[in-house]
């Protein structure tokens, strides 16, 4: 037979396991025996708690915390809600702040990416070299080389589509935008001419098309 | 003060430890105090390349060890008063040495001598990292092929992150013939790639193979080969040597020229 309370913990937090099965009250008398029992192991720690295995009510929830309370000396300094959807729109929350974030702002990096380097950044990068091949540059935002792209570049790395790649010389490995990948051809073109060009993402495709005023127009930042 | 250089590829079979023998003899043929110092623990051969296998009694690692004396390990190049050998030992490998041992020795070696060449061991491993950690300059060997080209690119890299701050490059095996069809990458599209200042360009040569086989490096000499490799020595140095046109001279291309 499973209890009805069952408690786990480490230094800073607690896991309230409850059954979904027995009644809410017989939960509240199996909570303050418990605590009552580990009053010494506890001590008088700040803790976090979280509550699972069973739907909780704000006030339950209240009511539970001031059993807590009565029975041991812990302070609870918050509640973490082991609720997937909800944390989800947290993430989702957190990741396009952060996404706006990364492509409004930039650093820069001199100097050449050599064969087995990588260059990892949250923002989006400008890099005053070339990056060689077996070289790799990651950004969560966009990626310009004022120079020549032998290597791999990587824009949009925590998944945002509108990120773009630019090359003086554009002669890439691969290149990865958000969740698509697209390698160099096998056989590389004779002779290309080595412009100005832009990758970007269009409807999952990586496009890369010679750098102009209209294609510049079209980039949302 | 002295300065320790080290000769590195990343690849093997390159050219490292013939670029050794020659930039060190032609070095020494300049007058210069010069010492080298085989760090391909394992699998060694710089001494077999200078002609100096069977003089071999003590080794680095005995050197390292403390088993003997730094003079009694040193090998007289013959018809030279200042130039050494330091062989490195066969039975043992990389491990047996360790990056901070290695500097304390060059460190050493330097207030001596005016020149101290390493000849280090392809890979990136315990070996390129015992042969870099007392360097002061590099030479980084390759030859014009797309796998070499790479690693060096790779050891450049390594070289910058240890914070060494002179780096050459010489683009070794060059076949000008094979260059004007554009089925061999350029000297200058090496440079190009790697993106550090170019120190010499030694053409493919068989008498290279001839002058390792025998033991006598050919710096110096009337081969091609020869003269790039002084032209390199005297680059060293820091002087100004214009490039040899190596589209003229070639025993062929005199008696095909009409």
């Amino acid at each position: 037979m499973t209890s009805a309370v069952t408690i786990k913990g480490n230094k800073y937090g607690i896991r309230v396991q409850l059954s979904p099965v027995v009644s809410y009250e017989e939960i509240k008398t199996e909570m303050a025996v418990k605590f009552k029992d580990m009053e010494h192991f506890f001590g008088d720690g700040k803790m976090a708690i979280s509550f699972e295995g069973r739907l909780l009510t704000d006030r339950q929830q209240e009511e539970l915390i001031g059993i807590i309370h009565e029975n041991c000396n812990i302070n609870i300094v918050c509640i973490i809600e082991d609720d997937p959807a909800r944390e989800q729109q947290f993430r989702q929350g957190v990741e396009q702040a952060m996404m706006e974030f990364d492509s409004s702002t930039g650093q820069f990096h001199k100097g050449n990416l050599r064969s087995g380097q990588t260059l990892e950044v949250e923002k989006s990068i400008i890099v005053l070299g070339d990056v060689n091949p077996g070289a790799s540059v990651v950004s969560k935002g966009n990626i310009i080389i004022l120079g020549a792209l032998k290597g791999t570049a990587f824009a949009g790395a925590s998944g945002n589509q509108n990120c773009f790649v630019v090359a003086l010389s554009m002669q890439p490995m691969q290149i990865r935008i958000a969740d698509s990948i697209a390698r160099s051809p096998d056989r590389p073109e004779a002779k290309e001419n080595h412009e100005p060009k832009i990758a970007f993402l269009e409807e999952g495709n990586i496009y890369i098309e010679p750098l102009n005023k209209s294609v510049l127009n079209d980039i949302k930042l | 003060m002295g300065e320790v250089i080290v000769v590195t590829s990343g690849k093997g079979g390159v050219g490292k430890t013939t670029t050794t023998a020659n930039v060190g003899t032609g070095l020494a043929k300049l007058d210069k105090k010069v010492v080298l110092i085989d760090t391909d623990i394992g699998l060694r051969n710089l001494d077999v390349v200078m002609g100096l296998e069977n003089r071999i009694v003590y080794n680095l690692v005995d050197v390292i060890e403390g088993s003997c004396k730094i003079n009694q390990a040193f090998i007289k190049v013959k018809g030279f008063n200042n130039f050494y050998l330091l062989p490195s030992a066969q039975t043992r490998d990389k491990t047996s040495v360790t990056p901070e041992q290695m500097k304390e020795l060059t460190d050493r070696l330097k207030e001596s001598f005016d020149y101290v060449l390493i000849d280090c061991p392809a890979g990136i491993e315990q070996g390129f990292k015992n042969a870099i950690a007392g360097a002061d300059r590099a030479l980084v060997v390759t030859t014009p092929e797309v796998s070499a080209v790479r690693d060096a690119d790779r050891i450049i890299g390594l070289l910058e992150a240890n914070e060494i701050r002179q780096t050459n490059l010489i683009v070794n095996r060059l076949r000008m013939d094979m260059v004007k069809r554009g089925d061999m990458m350029s000297a200058a599209d090496v440079v190009e790639i790697l993106s550090i200042d170019l120190i010499g360009v030694v053409p493919d040569d068989e008498n290279i193979v001839i002058s390792t086989n025998q033991g006598v490096p050919l710096v110096g000499n009337n081969t091609m080969a020869g003269k790039a490799y002084m032209n390199i020595c005297h680059r060293i140095l820091g002087e100004e040597v214009p490039y040899l046109d190596l589209n003229k001279g070639g025993f062929f291309s005199k008696l095909f020229k009409k």
